[in-house]
């Protein structure tokens, strides 16, 4: 995980994220955006998927699905 | 100090060049001066700019007398006195690059590429120049018949680019196609065509000035958002990728360059490579979005060339937005009575 890009990624309250190595915007709901806020607080994804399933009614496999993948969007589009 | 500055490539158009961002830029500085610009038509739509450009004149072509260019400028020069012309179109350089000594002498200062320096950016020897900056360059061939372009397109295959000496670039599916665009942009503007890999990714420019030392005064980084089908920025968003400032800081060291330039790259989507498509040797019309952010390139540089002091940090925000919009003026036809019969607009306020 590239955390000096994680560092730098502009990320607002609306989800909107904007990459400024790159300059590419993206847009997260709701679920994206905490798991984003969360890796940039430096926590690791077994932590992330501990804090969502606190938080929201999903199973424990439904939640480790959407971290995995939200990772792995973010990996595809170098922003992590 | 009051200074006067003569700028060229004031054609707003839809293909349109930096004069008229640069008086703005200029105007905007805090400094007090006097912009003039160097027209080739009466329609080009710099000259009715009267909040920008305080007076206009029309120039001879470049491609015609040397002499006929040089009298006119000074003739202007005779009612002006011009202290710093800023070239801004690529076709008029070579002429600029051969008169200035002689505008030297007569008190008219430029910051432009010498020869070999312009020679090195030429799009032709773009393999060259990637390596002694550091980068890539998307394979390209160089061809002046239908014969080279079938040679070229079986050599780099599909998709490729098809790309004219000075505009237009298209990327080409077929060998129809690319027949097509080969016959649509040599008969616009001539030979030699460039066919060259297709290298999937973004593109990325980069404006500079160097000092000639190869030092730089600033720069300023941006992705383009949207482009015009002349392949023109149209919207832009200003980027801080380190990596592609160090590589066009390496450009101007390594090049010594002169002058404004346009650094135009493309990170390749796998690998994020830096790949270098063209080095325009002037500043690009969208020069006013880094003067917008403090980053005054045409400032800067009218203060190098008159001996003050001048600003040469690159810090500006990522994440400004261009946005370039179309507008109309209405003028009156006696304005274009004036420029088109005597060659030069009247002063505001006649």
């Amino acid at each position: 995980m590239d955390k000096d890009k994680l560092a730098v990624l502009a990320v607002s309250e609306s989800g909107f994220i904007f990459d400024p190595v790159t300059g590419h915007s993206y847009t997260a709901n709701a679920t994206g955006l905490k798991i984003l806020e969360l890796l940039k607080a430096g926590k690791e994804p077994d932590e992330i998927r501990s804090v969502l399933l606190d938080e929201y009614d999903s199973t424990e496999d439904e939640v480790s699905v959407d971290v995995n993948d939200f990772i792995e969007n973010l990996k595809k589009y170098f922003l992590i | 100090m009051k200074l006067t500055v003569a700028v060229s490539g004031i054609n707003t158009i839809d293909n349109p060049g930096p004069g008229a961002g640069i008086c703005r830029a200029l105007k905007e500085s805090g400094m007090d001066v006097r912009t003039i610009g160097l027209a080739y038509d009466a329609l080009e739509p710099g000259i009715y700019l009267d909040h920008i450009i305080d007076k206009s004149y029309i120039m001879p072509y470049p491609s015609g007398s040397r002499e006929a260019f040089i009298e006119r400028i000074k003739d202007i020069h005779s009612r002006e006195s011009i202290d710093v012309i800023i070239s801004a179109l690529d076709a008029e350089l070579p002429i600029y690059m051969d008169i200035e000594p002689v505008l030297k002498d007569i008190g008219i200062k430029m910051l432009i590429p010498s020869k070999e320096m312009f020679r090195l950016r030429d799009k032709l020897r773009l393999k060259e120049l990637a390596e002694k900056i550091g980068v890539k360059a998307p394979e390209y061939m160089s061809c002046t018949s239908l014969a080279d372009l079938h040679n070229a397109v079986n050599e780099l295959g599909f998709p490729c680019m098809v790309k004219g000496p000075f505009y237009e670039a298209y990327k080409a599916n077929s060998p129809g196609e690319a027949e097509g665009y080969f016959g649509k942009i040599a008969a616009a503007w001539g030979y030699p065509i460039i066919v060259q890999k297709f290298i999937q990714g973004d593109e990325y420019d980069v404006i500079g000035c160097g000092d000639g030392n190869g030092n730089d005064i600033g720069v300023f980084a941006i992705r383009k958002m949207t482009i015009t089908k002349l392949g023109k920025v149209w919207n832009a968003v200003s980027i801080r990728n380190e990596k592609l400032i160090e590589a066009t800081k390496r450009v101007v060291k390594g090049l010594s360059w002169r002058g404004g330039f346009e650094f135009e790259v493309l990170l390749e989507d796998k690998t994020q490579e830096i790949y270098v498509l063209e080095i325009n040797p002037r500043f690009p019309a969208w020069v006013y979005f880094p003067a917008g952010c403090g980053i005054n390139l045409p400032a800067r540089m009218v203060q190098l060339l008159t001996g003050q002091d001048y600003d040469t940090h690159s810090d500006y925000k990522s994440g400004k937005l261009m946005i370039r919009y179309t507008n109309e003026l209405v003028k009156d036809i006696s304005d274009f009575e004036q420029i088109s019969t005597f060659g030069e607009t009247s002063e505001k306020g006649e």
